[in-house]
């Protein structure tokens, strides 16, 4: 079961891109309800905002050129406020990547589970992007490590052993199995080369 | 010539806990009584009362009925955080607003509703951590089956497990329910150092009687041993429950015996459930007095006015400042164990709660 932990919330920075509206007036008493600060952009996010823990958005008129980052690259949390369900509104909203939504009229409540799923989504998706970026590295040395245990194995080693050697030299060096691959496919070509 | 103004009562006098509506109803209805013979007001509240008759589904039609058949903006009302949520629909189409007047498990701060009895920073934390201090750190959770006990012992879980501690059960009633065999059975087995109780009405009455069995026959759980701790027990319910409640550990705002929170001119309350209907009103009547058409007033309008502040309100989280106090059943009756100054409502905890702690100390 997935256990949800409360972010800390009393004192956190909250921003809204959003034109003066009751929106922003009813975020804002929701927001400081609950003890966040809060900071209104309008018409663009400056670089600066990266630093706020959560961004609100305002869907209906958002584009791209308003973002100081590519679309789908949030740096924080960001909450969608969504109007209008227009097709085109939502495939924008879902290139940009919004962590939760809220829909619009915003009344006395939604804020506060908005800012823990969100909170949560945006930790997920971070840590999946992390481990698939790791994942996709070591596939990408896969052929690295053949190679390695071709290597050693061309000294006379059966493949079995070849590979445990390889093992054995990645904890004596203390990196990783496929680090060890790449130095020694590495040390292999300057060998050759320097053998011309 | 004073102004005559409508104000809604919401509270049920029958179904499972009727007890706790009724003192409600006695605390608000005394202090319009008061208002009323008060030449120092410049208004009279004449009572528009509905009785959903412990029917959560009965809570919003007759909260719309008060508003619209009414002059009333203003209700006093609801027993459970599930009736409360029920009417915030009906308040925001017919522009009313609800003082909620007893516990509840915070994380909500509608702009319809003032809260004016404790939050969890108001009772759940204070008493938990008078339980670690003095019993342990081992907890059995149990409550009634809807949001008040899942929402109250979720938290008692992440404190105690944040404290070091562990949760040895959990287990739910449906409200009303009072087949409390398996959980006295589990908790026998189990031997935790205390048992946070939030079951409701009959529940809590069969549940505190078959306690006191396992107490009479276990020496593990003898008077003295693993209390049971409560943060909406108060006196209103001592009667019915009898010699069942001696040792229950409580938190509230107020217990009886200790100063009123709102001046009652001798009146005297029977419970916090009493004492803080009673103080609402008297809040409310403060704030409408002398400013005629306020009772018109958005209710944010109402809240900005200086004078709720200088009462406790605050206008960000709707919630008031209020003493706590930690109380045990002696001998039929309340005995403060512990009490510290107002503490401001904190719903969703970020005011930060260390600044709690050094304020504690012992009632001598």
């Amino acid at each position: 079961m997935r256990r949800l932990q409360i972010p800390e919330l009393g004192g956190a920075q909250a921003a809204i891109l959003h034109r003066p509206h009751v929106t922003v007036v009813a975020l804002t008493r929701q927001l400081e309800a609950i003890g966040l600060n809060v900071i209104n952009y309008w018409p663009n996010l400056p670089v600066a905002a990266r630093s706020n823990d959560y961004l609100f958005l305002d869907v209906d008129t958002a584009h791209d050129d308003q973002f100081p980052w590519p679309l789908g690259e949030a740096p924080i949390p960001t909450i969608a406020l969504v109007g209008s369900e227009a097709p085109g509104r939502i495939e924008w909203l879902m290139n940009f990547g919004a962590d939760a939504q809220i829909l619009k009229p915003v009344g006395t409540g939604g804020v506060y589970s908005a800012l823990l799923i969100a909170r949560a989504t945006f930790d997920a998706r971070a840590e999946m992007t992390a481990r698939i970026a790791s994942l996709r590295a070591r596939l990408g040395q896969r052929q690295t490590v053949v190679r390695a245990v071709a290597l050693l194995a061309a000294r006379g080693k059966s493949e079995d052993a070849a590979y445990d050697q390889l093992r054995a030299m990645a904890m004596a060096w203390q990196i990783s199995f496929e680090d060890a691959a790449e130095r020694i496919v590495a040390n292999a070509r300057q060998q050759e080369s320097e053998l011309g | 010539m004073k102004r005559k103004i409508d104000l809604g009562i919401l509270f049920s006098r029958s179904g499972s806990y009727k007890l706790l509506g009724e003192a409600s109803l006695t605390g608000a209805l005394k202090a319009i009584a008061q208002i009323n013979a008060d030449p120092r007001f410049d208004i009279t509240f004449r009572a528009v009362a509905r009785d959903p008759e412990g029917n959560v589904d009965a809570y919003a039609p007759l909260c719309e009925e008060i508003l619209r058949e009414s002059g009333a903006r203003h209700v006093i009302g609801c027993t459970t955080s599930w009736s409360r949520k029920e009417v915030i629909p009906s308040l925001e189409r017919s522009n009313g607003a609800l003082w909620y007047p007893v516990p509840h498990e915070g994380f909500e701060t509608s702009d319809r509703i003032v809260y004016t009895h404790a939050c969890p920073n108001q009772h759940l934390l204070p008493l938990l951590d008078h339980a670690f201090a003095r019993y342990g750190m081992r907890s059995y959770l149990t409550g009634s089956n809807y949001i008040w006990g899942w929402e109250m012992n979720r938290l008692a879980r992440e404190i105690g497990l944040r404290a070091g501690g562990s949760v040895l059960g959990e287990r739910y009633l449906p409200l009303g329910a009072t087949d409390v065999a398996r959980i006295v059975a589990e908790i026998a087995e189990m031997r935790p150092d205390f048992v946070l109780n939030q079951l409701i009405g009959p529940s809590q009455y069969a549940f505190l009687t078959a306690m006191a069995e396992l107490r009479a026959r276990n020496p593990y759980f003898a008077q003295g041993h693993c209390p049971v701790l409560s943060c909406n027990l108060t006196e209103c319910e001592l009667p019915t429950i009898g010699g069942a409640a001696e040792g229950v550990i409580a938190a509230g705002p107020w217990f009886c015996g200790l100063p009123d929170l709102s001046p009652s001119r001798g009146c005297g309350f029977g419970s916090s459930f009493e004492a803080v209907a009673h103080a609402s009103v008297m809040m409310l009547a403060h704030m409408l007095h002398d400013r005629p058409g306020a009772e018109k007033l958005p209710l944010s309008d109402l809240l900005a006015l200086p004078k709720a502040a200088q009462m406790g309100i605050n206008a960000r989280t709707h919630h008031t400042s209020l003493p706590v106090v930690i109380a045990q059943v002696q001998a039929g009756a309340f005995v403060p164990l512990k009490s510290m100054g107002p503490v401001e409502g904190d719903p969703y905890l970020t005011m930060g709660r260390d600044t709690l702690r050094p304020a504690l100390r012992v009632v001598t």
